[in-house]
């Protein structure tokens, strides 16, 4: 890991704590509040990090994540009372960017990571062995090859544990322990590695995803959930939307011209509306479908738009362009969700002025 | 603790309804042992002071001050336990020092504030005119006219600024001073949580001195425009006291009089200042109130958010937090949710931390709901909206003694019950309504608005309304228990109209079931609550929306169809109707298909008479767009062929009866559904669905009945056996001439129908002679004549 640290800006993507190191610095050096044992700064300057805002003698610092500040402010007081935080929220919350950041203003290290798949082993959350050294030399500290987990429990920092609930249940439970003992035991050298002060463990976990792994009750008592919202305004979203859709279009060479603003705004509109279970306005109630219906899938409807309009059309996003996308993104489950679909078309989108053509070609698709 | 301008009076500054401010005033009243006691409030109440100590006295309960000529008009006092006022009064009842309220009476500021809403008319009226002279564009008028109401409602108690003016919200001023987000947090952490109360009421009267004094650079419409003589009014009230030779006053108000009533102007400006003040009757009374109305505004200003909390604060003295983080856990277990102590412990440390971080001395509530939301709810905000309702509002009902005097409920009804020439009569005795007489019908509103408030004077005769629409019976029978009733319905309102509406609304508001709502439809209907009809409506509306099962969608569309299309016989505004109907047919067409897939017989019976039920609300409304969505319905609901096949029988004779199919495609689908191919069970339930009811349909149509014919005589005998008793049903259920008529076809073959059809030869002679009469019958003129 050090290595990293010192390698030179040819990096495609600098850790937090590499890309705000000076931030970080200023707020260290301005920091006169009291830290809890092993952070780098305070509660109050780890928020101040997080939200942004002017410092007295007039440095600034960006916002890292925009919203609610009590949410944060829990975040901050859950690691400080040394209970593992759990960040729920649908795709495109900002769960493991808020992750790295409260990481590397803590800690000044948001390098401790695993992440969840389906095929993470215990291993990788306990330690593992390298197995020539342990064949050469017999177990020993030293052909044991510690977890990020291990890591940053020896040097009291904070681990970082990506899509937990991906991971299986009983490779979950391995954290129980660590979580509850603060400590991880290695039965094979009869030896154990105690946590340091400092130590804490930030899970991310997608709460609406499907073929998820749940918490088991035990694992979920250790945790502090925090569920992170979706945005609130629809101009928030429709403008993370199009900022999205322009960079992804970029990279991916479409021809087709962007997006007018009001196409993304509609597709937003009918993501939001599912999403909450009721219409923008907020005079009508509707069902929500069982997919997600994250700010991720609109700018994946919206980029497939674009692909076919560019392909197959003359270049510029109709509403059959992204009929077909919203149908995929709204029609999970075949039978409930096609029902919940037709109920939206006819009881919202049919009466709503100028959006005869969306519902026509959504009718058609379903 | 500030001094009056001279020693005999102490001025206690409080806020209304908070648990802090009445744990010290009652310290402070221990302490210095008054003998009179003055609090802020009407002394037209001064009466009513000795039923506090009554045993069938349960806070909260409110002072009522009403005009007895407009009930409408009329101001609340409510107490919590926890209030301030409350305490003081207990306090000298208790002791027997004597207690008085000090405010401007109720007679003069119902006066005042009648006056005032005159003089605001006239403007309007003034302007409108000035208008007219002007300009001739009528429209402009009617918004300048809005301006000005608006503008005006400042004077008025109800309306809301975004940031209440200094007078009416100081506290929202403080906490603004100290960065804090709202008043009532302020509040709480730096009074209510506070145990230590030494110099409180000092530091109080000073901050709400400094206020007063930057009010001056207010505009002048936004004070409190009866706030002169309210406190002109309490420093007379304090004089009289010295003069009747009180030596040791105690005074409780609000902590923003406090600066007024510890400076004492010169009696004579106030005395003018009095002097010849509108007057108007009114009455005082108790009434029970309940905890979730604490938070309305009232007499005492803005109301409080969080009841509940305050009687935790109020209850408890010292571990507070702790006690109410058990609290909420125990409430979660009574929930069947997850709430061991470890969470409680884990609870209150995050509370605390997140309390340290925002740099306060203890957690507050809104530190204890996040950290309950993250800690014990795992995120989610439904247990907390629980916790919210029943623990932190907490809802409690007061009672108050039986022989408190009659409530503006009570006397509205009266004049009603005048008008109408409806005496309450304990005999029984019967009331037969024609509700196209006006009189009558407002009987009927009146006896159906009492039976929503639970006064069930009058049981409607259910076995007369075969009648007619407009008829109604009644059953009449007062009884004395119904003036109990009253008292406690007076929570509601101050009218029976307004008492309706108001329990309307908030039955709608306990998210009932959908059958529940459209039951309260019908009653608001009966009862013709204008106002409340839109408000169920939408309620209907929402919850329909996300209502999963389609048979309560099903049941719960004929009542509305019928209030849409019949509803005006009572004179009710019905558009909204329309509007969720069209919604709930849309909802149905949409699920009704996926519902009905695997089926077993007995529900299949139960979605047969629903969509039968459902045809004929639609037909009734008969909308084209609504049609065609039922059609579509019905079209998949006979195509899929896993359907059961009462179902696409039944939508088969729909379609055929609706015209939407014709004969001979009805032919091709019969003759599908009855093919040997199929099991005959399926055959059988499906020309059981088709003929149900009614078989003119095979006798019309020959080749229908050969399709039946013959299928019935390709059966081998085990499917006869086990289609026959179906196919009985099914024929039983035919009138028997029809029967007979089918039977004789069957007998006869083709020739019947033959012979049928040449008796059908009309003799037009002969018919033309009745064209008249029939033309006279219907209305109609003749033509050619």
């Amino acid at each position: 890991m050090t290595e990293t640290a010192t390698r030179v800006k040819s990096v495609l993507r600098e850790h937090a704590e590499q890309q705000y190191a000076n931030e970080l610095a200023e707020l260290e050096r301005v920091d006169k509040k009291q830290k809890p044992p092993s952070w780098k700064l305070s509660p109050w300057a780890v928020s101040k990090y997080i939200l942004g805002g002017k410092l007295e003698n007039g440095f600034e610092i960006a916002p890292k994540y925009i919203g609610k500040e009590r949410i944060v402010e829990i975040a901050i007081a859950t690691l400080a009372t040394d209970r593992a935080l759990l960040l729920l929220g649908v795709p495109g919350t900002a769960k493991t960017w808020l992750s790295e950041h409260l990481a590397a203003a803590i800690s000044g290290d948001s390098t401790m990571i695993v992440q969840g798949t389906a095929g993470t082993p215990e291993e990788a959350i306990r330690y593992g062995w390298n197995y020539a050294k342990l064949l050469a030399e017999g177990p020993s500290l030293q052909a044991l090859v510690p977890s990020p987990v291990m890591r940053a429990m020896s040097e009291g920092k904070i681990a970082r544990i990506e899509e937990l609930t991906r991971i299986p249940a009983e490779v979950q439970d391995t954290l129980i322990t660590i979580l509850s003992e603060k400590t991880l035991p290695i039965p094979e050298l009869n030896e154990e590695v105690q946590a340091n002060k400092g130590f804490n463990v930030i899970a991310t976990a997608n709460d609406r995803d499907r073929g998820v792994n749940d918490l088991s009750s035990a694992l979920k008592r250790r945790f502090n959930t925090i569920v992170l919202p979706v945005p609130d305004s629809i101009e928030e979203e429709v403008d993370i939307v199009t900022r999205r859709v322009e960079s992804i279009g970029r990279a991916l060479e479409l021809p087709a011209e962007a997006p007018a603003l009001e196409e993304i705004r509609r597709v937003v509109t009918i993501f939001r509306e599912l999403r909450n279970g009721i219409t923008e306005d907020g005079k009508t109630k509707i069902k929500s479908p069982t997919g997600t219906m994250s700010t991720a899938e609109a700018i994946s409807v919206i980029t497939s738009g674009m692909a076919l309009a560019s392909h197959f059309g003359d270049g510029k996003m109709i509403a059959r362009d992204i009929a077909a996308g919203i149908n995929g993104a709204v029609v999970k489950d075949p039978i409930q969700d096609k029902i919940v679909f037709k109920e939206y078309l006819e009881t919202v989108i049919k009466e709503r002025d100028g959006w005869k053509d969306i519902y026509r070609s959504c009718r058609e698709m379903s | 603790m500030p001094k009056a301008e001279t020693d005999d009076v102490q001025v206690f500054g409080i806020r209304h309804h908070g648990p802090g401010s009445a744990r010290s005033v009652l310290a402070a009243l221990k302490e210095l042992k008054p003998d009179c006691i003055l609090v802020e409030g009407p002394p037209e109440a001064d009466s009513l002071v000795a039923f506090v100590e009554r045993e069938d006295m349960k806070p909260p309960v409110a002072l009522l001050i009403y005009s007895p000529d407009n009930p409408k008009q009329a101001v609340y006092y409510p107490f919590a336990q926890f209030s301030p006022e409350w305490q003081a009064i207990r306090y000298g009842v208790n002791n027997y020092i004597p207690v008085k309220f000090m405010d401007l009476p109720m007679t003069n500021s119902m006066a005042l504030e009648e006056q005032r809403r005159k003089e605001i008319f006239e403007l309007i009226e003034k302007t409108l005119k000035e208008e007219d002279d002007d300009d001739d564009e009528n429209h402009n008028d009617e918004s300048e006219a809005d301006e000005i109401v608006k503008t005006s409602e400042s004077f008025h108690p109800e309306s809301k600024d975004k940031m209440p003016s200094i007078s009416k919200d100081p506290l929202s001023w403080l906490a603004r001073a100290a960065n804090v987000s709202d008043g009532e947090r302020w509040w709480e952490q730096m009074v209510e949580q506070r145990r230590d109360t030494k110099d409180l009421f000092a530091a109080l009267n000073e901050a709400m001195s400094g206020l007063r004094e930057s009010l001056k650079d207010e505009p002048a419409d936004k004070h409190d425009a009866d706030e002169p003589y309210r406190e002109a009014h309490m420093r007379q009230t304090i004089r009289q006291a010295r003069k009747d030779g009180y030596k040791n006053i105690a005074v409780i108000c609000g902590a923003w009089h406090t600066p007024a009533l510890s400076n004492m102007p010169p009696a004579a400006e106030d005395a003018k200042l009095l002097k010849g003040l509108p007057k108007t009757k009114v009455v005082a009374t108790w009434i029970p109130w309940t905890h979730s109305r604490l938070s309305y505004e009232s007499g005492y200003g803005a109301g409080i958010v969080s009841p509940g909390w305050y009687q935790h604060l109020w209850d408890h003295d010292e571990k507070i937090v702790e006690k109410w983080m058990s609290k909420v856990a125990r409430f979660l277990r009574d929930k069947d949710l997850d709430a061991s102590s470890a969470h409680i412990i884990e609870t209150v440390r995050l509370a605390e931390t997140l309390a340290a971080m925002r740099g306060h001395s203890a957690a507050g509530l809104s530190e204890l709901n996040e950290a309950t939301k993250a800690v014990l709810c795992f995120g989610d905000d439904t247990p907390l909206k629980l916790i919210y309702k029943e623990l932190i509002i907490g809802d409690r009902l007061g009672e108050v003694p039986a022989e408190t005097q009659g409530t503006p409920l009570a006397k509205d009804l009266e004049a009603q019950q005048k008008s109408l020439r409806m005496k309450a009569e304990t005999g029984e005795k019967i009331l037969d309504l024609d509700l196209r007489k006006d009189i009558d019908r407002g009987r009927s509103h009146l006896l159906h608005r009492l039976s929503l408030l639970g006064i069930k004077w009058g049981i409607i005769e259910k076995s007369k309304r075969k009648s007619g629409t407009f008829h109604e019976v009644w059953n009449l029978r007062w009884e004395p228990e119904f003036s109990i009733a009253l008292i406690e319905a007076s929570v509601w309102g101050r009218t029976v109209l307004e008492a309706c509406e108001a329990k309307a609304k908030d039955q709608a508001d306990k998210d009932p079931s959908l059958q529940d709502l459209t039951e309260l439809l019908d009653q608001v209907l009966l009862a013709d609550l204008t106002n409340s009809i839109r408000y169920v409506m939408e309620q209907v509306k929402s919850v329909s929306a996300t209502a999963s099962d389609i048979s309560h969608l099903m049941h719960a569309l004929m009542p509305l169809a019928q209030i849409a299309r019949y509803g005006n016989v009572r004179k009710t505004d019905v558009e909204t109707v329309s509007e969720v109907i069209a919604s709930m047919v849309a909802r149905i067409c949409a699920g009704l298909p996926a519902y009905c897939s695997a089926l077993n017989d007995d529900a299949a019976q139960l979605v047969f008479e629903s969509i039968i039920q459902v045809n004929s609300a639609i037909s009734l409304l008969n909308e084209q767009d609504q049609l065609n969505l039922w059609y579509e319905c019905l079209q998949k609901l006979l195509l899929d062929a896993n359907m059961h096949g009462l179902i696409s029988g039944r939508a088969a004779r729909l379609l055929l009866d609706a015209k939407v199919i014709t004969t001979d495609e009805i032919k091709r689908y019969f003759g599908l559904a009855l093919s040997l191919a199929q099991e005959p069970g399926r055959a059988a339930s499906f020309a059981e669905g088709f003929l149900q009811g009614s078989g003119l349909v095979l006798i019309h149509d020959v080749a229908l009945l050969e399709i039946v014919d013959s299928w019935v005589s390709g059966l081998g005998e085990e499917q006869f056996k086990q289609i026959l008793p179906l196919m009985r049903r099914t024929f039983s259920s035919f009138t028997p001439p029809e029967r007979r008529q089918i039977g004789e076809r069957i007998k006869q073959g083709q020739v019947v129908a033959r012979k049928q059809e040449k008796s059908l030869d009309i003799n037009h002679e002969r018919g033309s002679l009745v064209l008249p009469t029939v033309a006279l019958l219907l209305g109609l003129s003749l033509e050619g004549e």
